[in-house]
């Protein structure tokens, strides 16, 4: 046994055991939608699965999407909770990206060139598993998918049928041919569709919840797997003295521990990270302590324009020093 | 040294579960789409009938007394009769004409009780129908009565109704329910046409909310309409089109019928 069991017998448990529910209900919904995105009803109504063939793509993509984000830090999953979370946000990437593709054909190697390249590009939003450009690509390549599964259930093998003007407007047959124009032609088995014909109105409906829940249950797990990497440190922290673990709390607040690079480290190495934070943290502390008593603010005068409001917020500051701290804050 | 905080009983429920739809999420997609076996071509159980789409072409007359065996016996003296006098039919007469004569009632009423018993039966009432538009004329010319193809079209659209929904599984029905509904089609058009300037919309309303009916919407087949799609693909295609939902369905039936165009010729 480590040190670790010994350190989350001892903090609150309600906290921690939040974050494993959500990350088993991020997991399931990510599940179930990838579930609904792999199933196409037929007109007999009858179940067919959609191939492996896009959900291969899908989880090339969100490889490569989880190591462009895992690149510079050496984070890693810790223990079940938080290794079972990265699974399902992999796979809830996965089958959300292999859901938007074209089921076939040169689309399908045309889109997944597109989204690798935006999967390539490091997210801003640190948390984020995916960039912005990429997720509304991806709205706007399942809606394509839509629209081709929905021609293909009428038999018209195009994208898009535009009528030539003044020739679609006579009512000749033989003008037929020449009537309009067929853009994007393809075939049912180009599409994937069952032998009986796709049944539209149920199949948008499972890829539609399907890629719904996908979404929904990689944030819910996002935000879990975070608030239980968040628990660990939170144990850390708490195996020393209280009032002591008060003050190291108030030097590194919370919400900057997966800017810092606590997340994703081993017990001891995470002991020795917060140690070296906290010694140049309370250095710096004690650094600015000294560089404000050697100005003399109070001495200054105060303007109303902007040097005037900060030597007023430095002088509160120096009045609140002067009072005895209650050091478990 | 303390032991692990133990997880909740439902969280441990649910990260099984969730574990297990994981594994069959990725299963299901290697499923494959059951084979298309159409009815016609499923191994056969009991007699029935052979070749039934023989006894809907011009050389009906040849085998129409094959069907005698079929028909019960309360409709088999009617049966007889109707059938008798149908294809001795010579001189090609308007379809409202002898339809309202005393010969043509006769064949209403025995059209209706057909339609109304076993699957033999209809396809026997259907034989009827199809010799009925062969041996009348129900062309609306230039004058443009269309009348007589509403009147066939009538008669075809209560079959359809009663059998279109039925007979989509149906080795013996599939094929003639889906030649009478080209023949409907072509019937309508003729009537939704013959005015020499502009449309006649009437019979092109009727036909699309039956349409509509037995073979669901664009991208919602009904089985009959899957049924249909499979077979006539054009036909199919073009319900789905604004300006002439019908031309698909004549243009498949001239391919059949080339010549039941209702002047007769094809007798």
């Amino acid at each position: 046994m480590d040190a670790s069991h010994e350190l989350a017998a001892r903090r609150d448990v309600p906290s921690e055991r939040a974050a494993e529910w959500l990350i088993a209900l991020g997991a399931l919904m990510v599940a179930c939608g990838g579930l609904l995105l792999g199933v196409q009803v037929d007109a007999n109504r009858g179940f067919s699965g959609t191939g492996f063939a896009a959900f291969a793509l899908g989880a090339v993509v969100a490889l490569v999407s989880t190591i462009v984000r895992a690149r510079g830090t050496q984070g890693l999953p810790r223990d079940f909770p938080g290794a079972f979370g990265a699974l399902a946000a992999f796979f809830g990437l996965a089958f959300a990206t292999g859901g938007v593709f074209a089921p076939g054909g040169p689309w399908m190697l045309a889109e997944f060139a597109a989204l690798l390249v935006l999967a390539l590009r490091r997210p801003r939003e640190g948390s984020r598993w995916i960039g912005s450009g990429a997720l509304w690509l991806m709205v706007a390549l399942f809606l394509f998918r839509l629209w081709i599964t929905y021609q293909g259930s009428r038999n018209h093998w195009q994208v898009l049928s535009i009528p030539i003007p003044v020739l679609s407007w006579l009512p000749f047959d033989f003008l037929a041919p020449i009537q309009t124009i067929a853009l994007g032609s393809f075939t049912p088995f180009e599409l994937g569709l069952p032998p009986a014909g796709v049944d539209f109105p149920i199949t948008l409906g499972l890829w539609s919840g399907g890629f719904a829940l996908c979404a929904a249950g990689v944030f819910v797990v996002q935000l879990a797997v975070r608030e239980h990497e968040n628990d660990r440190v939170h144990d850390v922290i708490h195996t020393l003295p209280r009032p002591l673990a008060g003050l190291v709390e108030r030097l590194l607040p919370e919400d900057e521990w997966e800017a810092l690079g606590l997340h994703g480290q081993p017990t001891r190495l995470l002991c020795k990270r917060i140690e070296a934070l906290v010694r140049e943290r309370a250095q710096r502390q004690r650094e600015f302590a000294r560089a404000f008593e050697r100005a003399q603010l109070l001495a200054l005068r105060h303007n109303d324009d902007f040097s005037g409001a900060i030597q007023g917020a430095l002088a509160e500051l120096d009045a609140t020093a002067a009072k005895p701290k209650d050091p478990s804050g | 040294m303390a032991s692990a905080p133990k997880r909740p009983l439902v969280t441990r429920l649910v990260i099984v579960l969730a574990s297990a739809v994981f594994v069959f999420a990725l299963l299901v997609r290697g499923a494959r789409p059951a084979e298309l076996v159409r009815p016609e071509n499923a191994p056969k159980e009991g007699p029935s009938i052979e070749q039934p789409m023989q006894l809907l072409a011009r050389g009906a007359g040849l085998r129409v007394a094959e069907l005698d065996r079929w028909i019960g016996k309360e409709q088999l003296p009617e049966w007889k009769a109707v059938r008798g006098n149908l294809f001795a039919l010579e001189d090609c007469p308007s379809t409202m004409d002898w339809i309202e004569g005393a010969e043509g009632q006769r064949f209403e009423r025995c059209v209706a009780a057909l339609r109304t018993g076993t699957r033999e039966e209809a396809f026997a009432a259907l034989v009827l129908i199809f010799q009925l538009a062969r041996a009348t004329e129900w062309k609306p010319g230039l004058r443009g009565h269309t009348e007589h193809a509403e009147r066939l079209g009538a008669l075809l659209e209560g079959w359809l109704r009663d059998w279109s929904a039925r007979s989509a599984n149906d080795a013996l029905l599939v094929g003639p329910s889906l030649s009478a509904l080209l023949l409907y089609g072509r019937a309508l058009r003729l009537a939704w046409r013959a005015p020499l300037v502009g449309y006649n919309a009437g019979p092109y309303e009727r036909a699309r909310t039956l349409l509509d009916e037995i073979t669901g919407g664009s991208s919602h087949h009904s089985p009959f309409g899957e049924a249909l799609a499979a077979r006539h693909p054009r036909a199919a295609l073009g319900l789905g089109s604004e300006a002439d939902m019908l031309k698909g369905l004549e243009e498949e039936c001239a391919v059949l019928y080339p010549k039941l165009v209702g002047d007769c010729e094809d007798g």
